[in-house]
């Protein structure tokens, strides 16, 4: 073969050589290249701002309902139940073993996103650096992830689980414990002893690290984790400490709204934001709880006195005649399911009145009661004995706290000690029964899930 | 332009000069002996260059005892021989060069090979065949020509190509990569001015596109520009031609009479069912009818009688009409196109010039200006300098509002609306609140509520510009015989500029004034927005830089041949926009109003709160990728091929580790001229080859992405007035690229005297980690399904191109081409989250991937019909195998996929054109067809929940059910108030509204006249034609019996493009 040119003297693998140099020059640098981002609007997380607007995001303070549904507040008239449009709402109404939940859009998928939320949170907080000028920030957001955390886990811990029994606790089923951001991972339920333990080491740690007053009342603060603390111990029936921790919230926020104030002739007479709330938190009301289906029993709307301005507050006359709920501190038809002070102050009472301190006891729920009562019609309440307390108590939580997503763990505690409130309704005049202490109680996992859970 | 034409001369006739020896000869043609004009005759050792005059004749010095020469001349084999100092006069013999069919050399943008080495799937279509269309896009022409190809119009992805049917589940993903000249074309294709496109090929298989690595699964449009050559006389190409359309034929569209739609009116008047929308706070606007039902209510006998004649006059009146006489109009496009083309020995141009002047249906106008040069520049022997430029400027307009851009949610009109008076004054029309309530609201302070079809567009301007330069640099450097470096960089800039003015005494621009508006204490109007226009101005930049250097090396040795490439490249594209609005704009002095965008409003009808639009939004998206790739391929004895290629590519677009970024896609193929073995020796099928190839190339999806992002939402949370954010993506290391493998078995053949020529390609594909829904454990806390590379799919067919020459002759000749294709294609893994039937059933409009393992990636299903119910004329179908007509489980949970009846793909599976030339001396007529085959459709049908809340009728109304017998005749269930959401959806989704899609199109008419074959040629042109053409001619074989054009039914409001009567000169100098 010959070859014509070779004016330059380049020999075929010099040629080669040079061009392979020229590769690896050009291929330097490659890296830089190759991370940058490739739509700036799509933000990856490099700051605070950016961690707290995942938790101003209007979802972190949507609650589940299904607790409320399953509790024994109202009840729905068989066309009301007819008309439902979920099989799975009828179902939970009448606490079928099983589907009570529709598929992949549900309370648990709820509660876990924001499980998500926070232990992404968790998991980007050590890349940013806390400093002087942004620690409080930095510890702020902190604390809101491992609040709005044991939040989540409290509330799934109420409708999945059985209530909390120290002598069985290791033992009973609790919830799966997502600590992490993978959803790759494989999901397996605690007990119910690790479940508390969990909430409750969240929010001791979450405590110091929250303002006692939060920038608006739908961010995590101080008081608000203090009340959900005192919630969990009164779950357990640890008395002391929940007595304890109401008393601290209390001491940082005890205001109440006189109802005496209250405009009745609004559609919701309950101010949104109020200063009753501590930390606003709204569960839908849902198709099953709506005004216009959801029904009051007469023992509670009979419960309430004349004078008692919460039987008019609370409740409007439907076109039926039957009486639907309207007192959500929500100030609309979704329900209010936060952190309150009015529940401190029951929480504070039923402690104080196991603790044999009826003097104290009746002094709270006298604060708390004259602020519902006509102002001129008010005549303090008295106990005889602490029992007597204690039944005041409680009888005055049941209907200061409707719907407030409190009721159902109630049935399950004082049940344990005692209570037998076995609930009963009626569809189409078939009657269905949920015996004291079933373990029913705990209410079955979505069906679609429990391919994950064998 | 003249001065530049008088440089360009010069440089081409830049000649180095010596006179030592000087040879005459002649050139002719050895069968005739007639003399060949401008053969070109140069010395090898000196480069030196002469052309032959008109009688053949040349002239030639050089030093030397002997001289190298080689002879060229187009239509001619090339020639070398040496010539004597001696020798006064030579006679050059050249043979004349017998074209074939597959001598087409194919670019693949990497590098130029004749087709006859390739093992690859390849359709080419030269600029002759490209041209036999007119028109001012490039890509709409293929479907007509090219084999393997066919643009999908039934389904939700948009008009897409799909080179040999789908190959992924995302509809973002599909369509095959453009390529212009070198590189991936970024900008729209519309700017590339059809006459400056010298070929066209489509990469089919993996060893014609796995060399585009990633981003090339569903195939590779190749588009090669015009250039000069070395040594070529100038030569000047014109080209214009006029095409005028006529008006859309909008009877072809199914609407409800006018006088039926009144009767409508009137009955749910009187059932009440307007009550509602009449005692509504938000005031909707009502229809003219209703409004005269309402005055009706208060009048007395003889009014009464008055109005039921005007509404009964409304029964004469249909809208299509109007809208036909105001509207429409016939489109005229006019194109211009001028091409300059030389070259010395040194340089070959090219220098081009194109307008486009159009006029559509509704007057709405484009220009598109196109200048574009292209040197190759050679200093000498060994390097070549490439430099082409292109720019383009574009320009469109708005025109008048169409059918179906008037009315409720801008799209239906009550059938009975008039657009003019008598005196052809303009009418006004209730467009969102009823006029009767605007008017004397607010003290009648508010501006005029009402909208005026005839002449809102006037007070619009919605104005879209496009400037896009397109800068291609090139270096060629040969380092030895049969090694060359090249080295080529593309910049494209396209800069977008939509500039939408909505005049202040537009509809648009009062419409929102007047929502805004409040009323004050003493009840007068005070604005939230301002009284003037509405400016939206949006800018898109497009920004894109490629590198490559690559090393060619091509050697024939003996019986070897062996072509190569390898080499490396670097692609950065990088799109950024803007966009913001500016109320109360005043053009004239160019001021604008301050608005509060973060504070909600109540309308003034009705109250709700409302944030005033804001549309501004920046955006900035950046995809680079580095790629190696190398291709090679080996001949032994012109018989046998192989070839293989590799490509590695890595991008940004997943953001992880760069180690994880690369991947790899490689192919494989050989090939066999059977029919240059020796014991073949067949005189019928004198070539025959088989090919085999195999490999993988991938696809990408820019929005994927493998590390957790946030979105920030467009309002602050209430409470705290902090931003407020969402995952966008969450973090999932498993991430990559989605990866075809395909198998390609072809045989391609010719018959003696190139009678029948072409290729059959079986294909064989298989569609990985395609993206997909995966069903998750929503304990995970990203809900329950996530997208990832989930899905695969499989896809088999072949493509059958035939070209015969039926009849030729000196004067007569027919040749025939046929493209026959099929592809169908099977989904084998996809997540199901649900198989409610509903999921499954699509309307006509909403064409989606169905993902249902075992069925095509787009399916149709619906629900089975057990026929009207003999009573009352209500649809009915089935629930557990019983008759039921209870339409929430029938479209509910109760009816699952597995009841409902398939019927097929709604792509075609059979595919294809069939096209004629008929050549007479200078006459040539041409024609193809097209068809689509093998495929489904849903057609539209009576809605009645669309009817009375839409103004949306459908003509079947007038057959539907009216009593007890009538369902022995129709389908058309009875009209029954009130109707049921679920009822209407059954029954647009049953099996009785699904037809078949087949058909045949007629897709063009080209009748030419060529001067220049006559003799002697026409006046000073070197070639003269005239053509007609007429285009969309319409389907002349369908298999639906409702005359229904199934590629244009996504919509009633729909009709098929208007016929369009193109003529048009092309000359050459």
């Amino acid at each position: 073969m010959k070859i014509r040119y070779d004016m330059t003297g380049i020999g075929f693998h010099k040629a080669l050589a040079v061009f392979a140099v020229c590769l690896g020059f050009l291929s330097g640098g490659c890296e830089k290249y190759l991370n940058e981002p490739s739509d700036k609007s799509l933000a990856i997380i490099t700051s605070l701002d950016d961690l707290q607007a995942l938790f101003d995001h209007q979802s972190m303070t949507i609650g589940p309902n299904s607790h409320l549904v399953s509790a024994d507040n109202y009840y729905l008239l068989d066309n009301g139940w007819e008309s439902l449009s979920y099989e799975q709402d009828q179902r939970l109404y009448t606490w079928a073993e099983s589907d009570v939940f529709r598929p992949n859009v549900n309370d648990w998928e709820g509660l876990y996103t924001r499980i998500y939320r926070a232990n992404t949170v968790l998991e980007h907080l050590p890349d940013i650096e806390r400093t002087e000028n942004n620690q409080a920030k930095w510890d702020d957001i902190r604390g809101q992830a491992l609040f709005f955390r044991a939040l989540s886990f409290l509330d799934a811990v109420q409708i999945w689980s059985v209530a909390y029994d120290a002598s069985t606790a290791q033992t009973d089923t609790g919830i799966p414990l997502r600590l992490e951001a993978d959803f790759n991972a494989p999901s397996v339920r605690a007990s119910v002893q690790q479940t508390y333990d969990r909430i409750i080491s969240d929010l001791q740690d979450a405590i110091p690290l929250l303002p006692v007053a939060p920038v608006a009342k739908v961010r995590p603060s101080k008081p608000a984790a203090y009340g959900l603390l005192a919630r969990t111990y009164l779950w357990m029936r640890n008395y002391p400490n929940a007595l304890r921790y109401a008393d601290s919230c209390l001491m940082l926020n005890s205001e109440l709204i006189d109802y005496n104030e209250l405009n009745a002739s609004a559609n919701f007479p309950m101010p949104r934001h109020n200063v009753e709330v501590i930390f606003e938190r709204g569960s839908p009301a849902g198709q099953v709880l709506a005004q216009s289906r959801a029904r009051i029993p007469e023992s509670i709307y009979g419960s309430f006195d004349d004078d008692d301005l919460r039987r008019m507050l609370f409740f409007r006359q439907q076109a039926d005649g039957l009486m639907a709920f309207r007192g959500s501190y929500f100030g609309s038809a979704s329900l209010h399911t936060g952190v309150t002070t009015d529940e401190m102050y029951l929480m504070r009472a039923e402690c104080l009145a196991r603790d044999n301190n009826v003097k104290e006891s009746m002094q709270d729920m006298n604060v708390l009661l004259e602020t519902r009562w006509r102002r001129d019609e008010f005549v303090p309440f008295t106990a005889a004995s602490a029992e007597e307390a204690l039944l005041f108590v409680l009888e005055e939580r049941r209907k200061q706290l409707l719907f407030r997503g409190l009721r159902w763990m109630d049935i399950k505690r004082l049940n344990k000690e005692g209570a037998d409130i076995s609930l009963t309704r009626t569809v189409k005049g078939q009657t269905y029964t949920l015996p004291a202490n079933s373990p029913r109680f705990a209410l079955p996992l979505p069906d679609d899930l429990l391919v994950y859970f064998r | 332009m003249k001065r530049l034409y008088f440089i360009l001369i010069c440089l081409s006739s830049f000649n180095q000069a010596a006179a030592q020896n000087t040879v005459n000869g002649s050139v002719r043609a050895e069968k005739d002996k007639q003399p060949i004009t401008g053969a070109i005759i140069r010395v090898l050792q000196t480069d030196m260059v002469v052309h032959s005059n008109k009688d053949g004749e040349f002239a030639l010095t050089f030093t030397g005892d002997t001289a190298e020469m080689e002879i060229t001349a187009i239509g001619y084999e090339r020639l070398r021989m040496t010539v004597a100092r001696t020798a006064k006069s030579i006679t050059v013999l050249l043979k004349e060069h017998v074209t074939l069919l597959d001598e087409v050399e194919v670019y693949t943008g990497y590098q130029s090979l004749p087709r006859e080495r390739l093992t690859g799937s390849f359709s080419h279509i030269d600029s002759e065949t490209f041209n036999k269309q007119v028109g001012v896009d490039v890509l709409s022409r293929l479907e007509a020509v090219a084999s393997g190809l066919a643009v999908d119009r039934g389904t939700s992805a948009g008009e897409i190509i799909n080179v040999r049917g789908i190959n992924t589940l995302t509809a973002t993903m599909m369509g095959p990569l453009i390529v212009v000249d070198n590189f991936p074309y970024d900008g729209d294709i519309n700017n590339i001015n059809p006459n400056d496109i010298e070929s066209v090929s489509i990469l089919k298989d993996a060893a014609a596109a796995s060399i585009w690595g990633a981003r090339a699964s569903n195939g590779v449009i190749v588009i090669t520009t015009k250039r000069g050559s070395f040594n070529q006389p100038i030569t000047i190409d014109f080209n214009t031609n006029v095409r005028v359309g006529s008006k859309p034929n909008l009877s072809y569209i199914q609407q409800i009479s006018s006088s039926d739609f009144i009767d409508v009116e009137r009955m749910l008047f009187e059932s009440n069912y307007y009550t509602s929308q009449i005692n509504s706070v938000t005031r909707p606007a009502l229809s003219p009818v209703v409004e005269l039902l309402i005055r009706r209510q208060s009048a007395n006998p003889a009014e009464q009688e008055e109005i039921d004649q005007s509404i009964d006059r409304f029964r004469g009146y249909d809208v299509r009409d109007e809208f036909s006489r105001y509207m429409y109009q016939r489109s005229v496009d006019q194109q211009y196109s001028l091409n300059l083309k030389g070259g010395s020995e040194r340089l070959a141009w090219t220098a081009s010039a194109g307008m486009d002047n159009n006029m559509d249906n509704l007057g709405a106008k484009f220009r598109r200006y196109n200048v574009r040069f292209h040197n190759t520049y050679r200093p000498f022997e060994r390097l070549a300098l490439t430099s082409s430029i292109l720019y383009t400027h574009t320009v469109s307009g708005n025109g008048r509002p169409g059918y179906g851009e008037i009315g409720r949610n801008d799209q239906y009109i009550y059938p009975y609306a008039r657009f003019a008076d008598e005196k052809g004054r303009a009418l006004p029309i209730d467009r969102d609140v009823r006029s009767l309530w605007a008017d004397t609201v607010g003290n009648g302070g508010l501006l005029d509520w009402k909208y005026y079809p005839l002449d809102d567009y006037k007070h619009v301007s919605q104005r879209t510009s496009v400037d896009d330069i397109l800068l291609n640099l090139g270096a060629n450097f040969r380092m030895l015989e049969g090694l060359d470096v090249d080295l080529k960089y593309l910049f494209e800039r396209q800069g977008t500029d939509i500039n939408n003015l909505s005049g202040a005494e537009s509809y648009a621009a009062r419409n929102t004034v007047n929502r805004f508006s409040q009323i004050d204490e003493s009840g007068n109007v005070a604005r939230i927005v301002p009284a003037g226009g509405i400016l939206d101005q949006r800018y898109t930049r497009l920004e894109s830089n490629n590198l490559r250097l690559q090393a060619n090396f091509n050697r024939k040795w003996q019986s070897h041949e062996v072509a190569a490439i390898g080499g490396w490249e670097l692609r950065s594209s990088n799109t950024s926009g803007s966009s913001s609005r500016l109320y109360g704009f005043n053009v004239r002095t160019l001021t604008s109003a301050q608005i509060d965008f973060a504070r909600q409003y109540p309308y003034i009808n009705g109250g709700s709160l409302q944030l005033i639009p804001n549309v501004t939004a920046v955006s900035d998206r950046t995809t680079n990728f580095i790629s190696y790739f190398a291709n090679t391929s080996y001949t032994y004895r012109g018989r046998y091929s192989l070839s293989a290629s590799g490509r590695r590519d890595a991008s940004n677009l997943f953001g992880l580790r760069t180690n994880d970024q690369w991947n790899p896609f490689w192919s494989i193929g050989a090939s066999w001229n059977i029919s240059e073995e020796t014991f073949f020796s067949n005189r019928v099928v004198p070539y025959l080859r088989i090919r085999a190839t195999y490999g993988f190339s991938g696809n990408i999806s820019p929005s994927m992405v493998a590390v957790t992002t946030i979105g920030y939402q467009p309002v602050t949370n209430n409470f705290t007035q902090g931003p407020m954010a969402f995952f966008q993506s969450y973090h999932d290391p498993e991430l990559r690229w989605e990866k075809t493998g395909m198998t390609n078995l072809a045989l391609d053949f010719r018959t003696a005297k190139n009678r029948v020529s072409g290729s059959v390609d079986f294909f064989y594909k298989r569609g990985m980690d395609l993206f997909g829904r995966a069903v998750l454990d929503y304990t995970g806390g990203i809900g329950p399904t996530v997208i990832k590379n989930a899905a695969s799919m499989r896809g088999m067919g072949m493509d059958v191109a035939l070209r015969s020459h039926n009849i030729s002759g000196n004067k007569v000749n027919w040749h025939t081409n046929f493209n026959f294709s099929t592809a169908r294609d099977r989904i084998t893994e996809y997540y199901l989250a649900n198989r409610n039937a509903n999921n499954f059933v699509n309307t006509p409009s909403n064409v989606q991937v169905s993902g249902v393992e075992g069925k095509p990636v787009y399916a149709i299903y619906s629900y089975r019909w057990a026929g009207l119910d003999p009573q009352t004329g209500e649809p009915r179908g089935y629930i557990n195998g019983e008759i039921s007509n209870n339409y929430a489980q029938l479209t509910g949970s109760a009816t699952q996929l597995e009841d409902l009846v398939y019927h097929g793909p709604a792509t075609p599976t059979m595919y294809g054109s069939f096209g004629n030339t008929f050549s007479f001396k200078g006459i040539s007529l041409d024609f193809a067809f097209v068809y689509k085959l093998g495929y489904y459709f849903r057609r539209h049908s009576i809605n009645y929940q669309e009817l009375f809340t839409n103004w949306v009728g459908h003509s079947d109304f007038a057959q539907r059910w009216q009593e007890p017998g009538d369902e022995a005749f129709t389908e058309v269930p009875a009209m029954v108030y009130p109707t049921a959401f679920n009822k209407n959806s059954f029954y647009a989704g049953s099996e009785i509204l699904v037809e078949q899609g087949d058909h045949i199109r007629l897709q063009y008419i080209n009748l030419t006249y060529d001067f220049g074959k006559t003799d002697p040629p026409a006046g000073p042109f070197r070639r003269l034609t005239i053509y007609a053409n007429v285009s969309n001619i319409g389907i002349v074989w369908r298999a639906n019996g409702q005359g229904i054009d199934p590629d244009y039914n996504s919509s009633l409001r729909r009709t098929p493009p208007p016929t369009i009567y193109a003529f048009g000169i092309r000359a050459s100098l």
